[in-house]
């Protein structure tokens, strides 16, 4: 008997051929072990189980015709063939689509069956698979998804790497990482699931499952890799379901469905491989030999009894003597000025995949259009964002032959529409015994028209300097309106209000106590002084701390000290765009918390509650009105005493309510496929680039019609002499752009246009 | 579940001596479960506070019956004395493992999780129980939960469902395993304390049934599963391959 094994990659995210030969060796004392790679740098080509080593060019270098050729004489004269990779087992499945008696590979149909992240094949065992997004989908609807998930999620190629994505900056450069090495742009998002990790790892001849067993991992290497685990039966449920699924699928080979258990238990398919898992031989020496039982199948030579011994496996590192006749290969020269080696794929995975790319685009495709391969954000396929209506009216009324550029644009209909509603949620949500009310944020965009708005929607203004106050005043808020708040809140002297204010927010206990002094000498009045709660857990640097049992202790013994004829609150901020949605949430329920202890131990009753902020448009407008009116009932019971609940949605009113129009300077076409535009707009106008991405488009300068962008590969590089000055990533220009075209950024409203500066302007 | 040939399996694992097990019981059957003392006044009140808002908020949106690890980066592991009050355990340095259990089960419980005080008898080696015994001395501390090579320790189980729990070990940080093979640090006896159980209540813990409120030995797995077999499922005949040729191999090139 002679069996060859690839995947003999031996390092810290090891390939199974050494364990498989370990395995077969003591199922198979006599026979043959051949292992096959495909670069001398594989440390497993120096492994000692192997009878012999048929070590092949690099993936990049193969015939593959002439390759596969080779293989069918090879299986076609006896011998077997298991496989330690996914994609030398997607290629083989090329050659071979209906299987070859010897390949214990599975056939293309499985392989189909499988592909990531819907995993298609899962359905019936108890399993679900987390959410996830293609990233065909838009850059808009990408970031829902992360804020939706907390920006717990991870960026996936469609066959190997995963990378942790925690900002949008982060996932931009990952993805043109990953689409670069693995040849493709459709990777997909996952959210990630937290709990322990476990698999399932089986062997099947022919749609027959031969066994499976159970592997919790129970140590791990940094990259996540399994360094010990535990061996257990499957559950027979889940075994019966599994034997239905391999013969429909008709599998043959091993593989491995990974897992994680979340604390409530339940189990969540990351993945199914097609292939045995590098701790195969973990489970062969607690008596499990699968790869044994798989030779047996396709041969019928019975193999010999394997012993376990335990049900915990774990590992060590083995120094071998190299293999004679292949000595080591010299280091590869760093880079000039780089830092290591560059060693990555030695063997060229990535050639294999940009090769099967082009050969068989089919075995390739990301299956990503399972059920819960949805953002929940009325995403719109084909990478285009959905554009609202009253932004492509506003935009309409514009007079663009007039217009420099670049200028920001006010969308005066959907403001005034984004804050009538506003104003409705917060009315509908009152009742007689809590008054919800929404403040505007002055510093989100200080523009005198959104201010005004906010006036006549029923806003409070929420102001940060004395200067913000006093603009408040000049456009007719009253001081009883106004809720300051902040750590410099007192700049600049002279220009507080002589009037009594709503709300004044201490940032600190010095803040705190110098407000109780102003208070006490009558130089500063207020309905209401209140504290702002420092977010435990979540890094910020305002409001009063409450990490320590002292920090608390001093937070409770200062708010007995504020003025007991005014009313006390508790402010409470964070952008839920940056933490997500979700942990925004949590975290509204975790400040309930600490209000409620404040309540009882420092004698106050917490009467006005001030919560931000920072939220997306969509995160905030969409849906969310059962979010709303839960929290608001949240608050109630927590805190009886409440009597007015103030919302302030930051970003949310300001962000939808402007554009920056800029003009195509000059397009330039880099390759066949990718393109460079300039525009006159730039980061000092669109600073917020770095932090989400801005639905864009582009109007007609012969129509007049307004077309969106859609992904694509065009970058959009600024004005400035900046290296860093790029406005737009990943687009696509519509047919018949030319320089002297209309761009329009949405969503530019909030902070890019209170914080654009002047630059490069002379 | 494993649908091969037998397999044998040689298991050779040194079981503490079950005398040196009673003996641990009788010496830990009066201690009572850890628990955090009271002074009534706002000391106290004030820390008890704080150190639930604290595990709410880092929970971080986790499921609530996500251990309380963050509890171990705020306080080291070491000698304590006792009794101790809410407002002396959230500033020490050190804790040993019974206010640790004391303060998870605590935590748990204003998660809203059904929580129970868990008491647990493990074995270790001489050199660890020497050492811990003697660092115990030189801190004044009464090294009362060591003897002959077991360990008295604490923690909390959690419901997970109806009466089956988890179990949390707050010292180590981690959910311990129902499948017990002795030897090092492994668990020997567990007791629970539900205080509205009656001779009846019984707790589930992976292939264990502990009755509340009593020592209850943990029967040692045995590292067998895969020696454990249905019949084999019959197996379509297939022709034989023992005289099948197999290919010379290729030269590599």
């Amino acid at each position: 008997m002679k069996v060859y094994i690839s995947g003999l990659y031996s390092g810290t995210s090891p390939q199974p051929g050494i364990g498989l030969s370990r395995s077969l060796r003591i199922a198979y004392p006599d026979a043959t072990l051949v292992g096959v790679e495909y670069s001398n740098r594989s440390s497993g080509i120096h492994w000692q189980g192997f009878d012999d080593l048929w070590l092949q060019r690099p993936w990049e270098e193969l015939d593959l015709a002439a390759y596969g050729e080779l293989i069918t004489e090879l299986l076609d004269g006896g011998a077997l063939w298991i496989s330690g990779t996914d994609l030398e087992a997607l290629w083989l499945a090329s050659v071979f689509p209906d299987g070859h008696a010897n390949l214990l590979s599975p056939p293309a149909v499985g392989l189909s069956r499988i592909t990531k992240p819907g995993v298609e094949a899962h359905k019936g065992l108890p399993l679900q698979i987390p959410p996830f997004v293609s990233t065909d989908e838009s850059d808009w609807d990408l970031h829902a998804f992360c804020r939706k998930h907390d920006w717990r999620v991870w960026l996936k190629g469609p066959y190997y790497e995963a990378v942790r994505t925690k900002s949008w900056e982060q996932f931009e450069a990952v993805r043109t990482a990953l689409s670069k090495v693995w040849s493709t742009q459709r990777l997909f998002l996952q959210a990630h699931v937290s709990g322990y990790e476990e698999s399932v790892m089986l062997a099947a001849y022919k749609g027959e499952l031969l066994g499976c067993v159970s592997m919790r991992k129970r140590d791990l290497t940094e990259e996540g890799k399994t360094w010990a685990g535990d061996v257990q039966e499957v559950p027979e449920e889940f075994a019966t379901k599994l034997r239905e699924i391999i013969r429909d699928v008709n599998w043959t080979g091993g593989a491995e469905l990974e897992m994680v258990r979340a604390p409530d238990g339940q189990r969540w398919l990351l993945e199914w491989n097609p292939r045995f898992p590098a701790w195969v031989h973990g489970a062969t020496i607690t008596g499990c030999n699968l790869p044994a039982m798989l030779v047996e199948a396709a041969t019928g030579i019975p193999a010999e009894k394997t012993t376990g011994s335990g049900e915990e496996f774990t590992r060590v590192v083995l120094e071998v003597p190299v293999r004679s006749r292949y000595p080591l290969a010299p280091l590869p020269e760093p880079y000039g000025g780089g830092i290591g080696h560059s060693m990555k794929h030695p063997s060229g995975m990535p050639a294999l995949a940009e090769r099967l790319h082009k050969l068989h685009p089919h075995l390739m495709t990301a299956n990503a259009g399972a059920e819960n391969g949805t953002n929940g954000n009325g995403s719109h396929a084909n990478g285009y964002a959905k554009v609202p209506d009253s932004f492509v009216h506003d935009l309409k009324q514009q007079d663009y032959a007039k217009m420099e550029t670049p200028s920001f644009l006010f969308l005066d209909t959907t403001a005034a529409d984004l804050f009538e509603r506003a104003s409705t949620l917060a009315r509908n949500l009152s009742t007689p015994e809590t008054q919800i009310v929404n403040g505007y944020s002055i510093k989100t965009n200080p523009d005198e028209r959104l201010i005004k708005l906010a006036l006549d929607s029923g806003f409070y203004a929420e102001a940060i300097s004395l200067l913000e106050v006093q603009k408040a005043l000049q456009i007719g808020f009253k001081p009883e309106q106004v809720i300051l708040n902040g750590p410099g809140k007192w700049w600049p002297e002279g220009l507080m209000p002589k009037e009594r204010m709503h709300a004044v927010f201490c940032d600190s206990i010095a803040d705190l106590k110098r407000v109780i002094a102003a208070a006490d000498r009558g130089e500063l009045k207020s309905k209401v002084f209140g504290v702002r709660l420092r977010t435990p857990s979540i890094k910020s640097r305002f409001g009063i701390p409450v990490e320590t049992p002292d920090d608390f202790a001093a937070l409770i013994d200062a708010i007995a000290l504020l003025p007991r004829d005014s009313s006390f609150g508790v402010h409470f901020h964070m952008a839920s765009s940056h933490i997500g949605v979700g942990q925004w949430w949590h975290l509204y329920g975790a400040m309930l918390r600490w209000c409620r202890s404040l309540e009882k131990l420092a004698g106050r009753q917490i009467e006005v509650l001030d919560i931000g902020g920072g939220w997306f448009p969509d995160d905030w407008h969409e849906g969310r009105e059962d979010d709303f009116t839960k929290a608001v009932q949240q608050a109630r019971a927590t805190l009886p005493n409440v009597r007015q609940i103030i919302s302030e949605p930051g970003k949310a009113m300001a962000q939808p309510s402007m554009a920056l129009a800029m003009r195509v300077l000059e397009i330039q076409d880099i390759s066949d496929d990718t393109t460079e535009a300039v525009v006159d707009g730039s980061i000092a106008e669109l600073p917020q680039y770095f932090f989400y991405p801005h639905r864009i488009l582009r109007r007609n300068g012969e129509t007049g019609e307004l077309e969106p962008l859609r992904r694509g590969k065009t970058r959009l590089m600024g004005r400035l002499c900046m290296e860093h000055d790029e406005v737009a990533a990943n687009v696509e220009l519509p047919e018949g752009t030319q320089p002297g075209d209309v761009l329009i950024f949405c969503d530019a409203g909030g902070y890019d246009r209170s914080m654009s500066y002047v630059f490069g302007r002379g | 579940m494993y649908l091969g040939e037998g397999k044998n399996m040689v298991i050779d694992l040194e079981e503490t001596a079950d005398s040196n097990l009673d003996a641990g019981i009788a010496r830990w059957e009066n201690f009572p479960a850890s628990y955090m003392s009271h002074h009534g006044t706002a000391c106290c009140e004030i820390a008890r506070e704080w150190i639930t808002g604290m595990d709410y908020s880092q929970l971080n949106a986790g499921h609530p019956l996500t251990g309380p690890r963050w509890l171990r980066k705020l306080f080291k592991w070491g000698p304590s004395k006792w009794p101790m009050h809410w407002c002396q355990a959230v500033r020490e340095e050190t804790l040993d493992c019974g206010a640790l259990g004391a303060l998870s089960h605590q935590l748990f419980l204003a998660r809203g999780v059904r929580s129970f005080a868990a008491q647990f008898i493990l074995e270790f080696n001489d050199v660890s129980t020497r050492h811990w015994g003697e660092s115990w001395g030189a801190a004044g501390c009464d090294p009362h939960w060591i003897s002959n090579g077991l360990i008295y320790h604490e923690g909390s189980a959690v419901a997970v469902e109806g009466n089956e729990v988890k179990l949390w070990d707050a010292t180590a940080t981690w959910w311990i395993n129902p499948k017990q093979f002795g030897g090092y640090a492994g668990l020997l006896a567990v007791r629970l304390f539900d205080p509205t159980a009656d001779a009846s209540t019984v707790f589930t813990w992976g292939e264990h049934r502990i009755p509340a409120n009593t020592w209850h030995k943990v029967a040692r797995a045995k590292a067998d599963f895969a020696s454990k077999k249905p019949a084999p499922k019959p197996r379509a005949k297939r022709r034989t391959r023992t005289t099948k040729k197999v290919a010379e191999s290729a030269v590599a090139a």
